[in-house]
């Protein structure tokens, strides 16, 4: 059986995401609250559109809330994010409800709250932006999920300090460690007698603040 | 504590949120009691619904920005009245004020009493103006009905 998401809320996050995730196989459903913009989203093929507000309970038994398997909530807005999550967790039980939230600081109370998965995307977009600017000639960063968690990918250039020292010489940060060396076609998991070489690409895991700290003892930049 | 907090009635910290009718009326009449009285709003204009008497504080500022509650020494307050003109606004608020704030008594206005009961769960007292007026209507028609027969 397909997988059932509800998306409330958002015009051009609800349609760029119903396009994707109608693609991928899901069945989805949008509540949408301005007349013209559900007329816009019905373009899309097999996209089941309402009409309403998704904050009050009767618009959600419209949509057959009860049958979704997933929530997402894309206003501007947090606190209709939150009273549509809030209802499709409590009044329609729906296993996983996900929320946008703008104010940075509501991420934590929101997960509080009960909500399964909090996006933050000014926090996501910042940080994107930071990274693209700052971070990307020394390194790649990928984060991971919500976790405040990145892998990223290092290279060691002649120049580096941390060039042909052993791992526990180097001064890493306290969040941060060296999951693996990738040297030419061999990759090995390092111990802390492990020596690190110019040219070696090494995959760090770290902690949300720490991963420039580690990139700037490491590269030496 | 709570038998110090019982002999200093006079000590009571209210913190109304929405200063609109409710909120006004609410802030002027405790401020008669000379109870300690903050109320929030996010326009400044408002307070002008405030009486010339009214002895307490404002703060001019958005209820669900947590620095705001902050400011207000919500954490302080023996009572938190939600009375926003936004159902939405006011549960998230009233939510904000119990889990993070811990304030003991929060009672929030909801005009959609559908929803009513997500939120009584949650310790929060909800008052819906629907359900109150509905109800003063019956016991006019009963008292009607008794002085027909």
């Amino acid at each position: 059986m397909k997988r059932k998401v509800l998306l409330m809320g958002g015009f051009h996050k609800a349609y760029a995401l119903s396009a994707s995730l109608i693609q991928n196989g899901y069945e989805v459903t949008v509540i949408n609250n301005d007349y013209h913009n559900c007329h816009s989203l019905a373009e899309l093929k097999s996209l089941k559109v309402i009409f309403g507000d998704a904050t009050k309970p009767f618009v959600l038994e419209d949509a057959d809330a009860e049958d979704m398997d997933i929530a997402i909530a894309l206003t501007q807005k947090d606190d209709e994010n939150l009273v549509m999550c809030e209802l499709c967790k409590k009044r329609f039980h729906i296993k996983k409800t996900v929320a946008l939230v703008n104010d940075p600081k509501k991420t934590e109370f929101f997960y509080k709250m009960g909500i399964d998965s909090v996006v933050c995307a000014i926090n996501a977009i910042t940080n994107i932006i930071e990274q693209q600017a700052i971070m990307d000639e020394m390194a790649k960063i990928f984060p991971i999920g919500v976790g405040g968690i990145n892998i990223a990918e290092v290279p060691i250039p002649t120049q580096s300090p941390a060039a042909g020292k052993k791992l526990w010489e180097i001064n890493l940060p306290k969040e941060v460690i060296i999951g693996c060396i990738l040297r030419g076609e061999h990759s090995m998991i390092p111990r802390g007698d492990t020596r690190i070489l110019s040219g070696d690409v090494l995959i760090l895991i770290s902690s949300d603040k720490q991963e420039m700290n580690a990139v700037r003892e490491l590269t030496g930049k | 504590m709570t038998i110090w907090k019982n002999n200093h009635k006079e000590e009571l910290y209210t913190v109304i949120i929405g200063c609109g009718r409710l909120g006004a009326n609410l802030a002027n009449s405790l401020s008669e009691q000379k109870q300690n009285v903050l109320i929030i709003d996010r326009s400044k204009e408002s307070f002008r619904k405030l009486s010339t008497s009214f002895g307490g504080l404002t703060v001019v500022g958005d209820a669900t920005d947590m620095d705001v509650l902050s400011e207000a020494e919500i954490e302080k307050a023996d009572v938190a009245l939600v009375v926003t003109d936004s159902d939405n606004v006011n549960i998230m608020v009233s939510q904000m004020i119990k889990e993070i704030f811990h304030t003991a008594l929060v009672i929030a206005r909801l005009y959609d009493s559908e929803r009513k009961y997500v939120y009584e769960e949650l310790g929060i007292d909800i008052i819906c103006p629907a359900d109150l007026s509905a109800m003063e209507i019956k016991k006019l028609l009963a008292k009607n009905e008794e002085e027909v027969l």
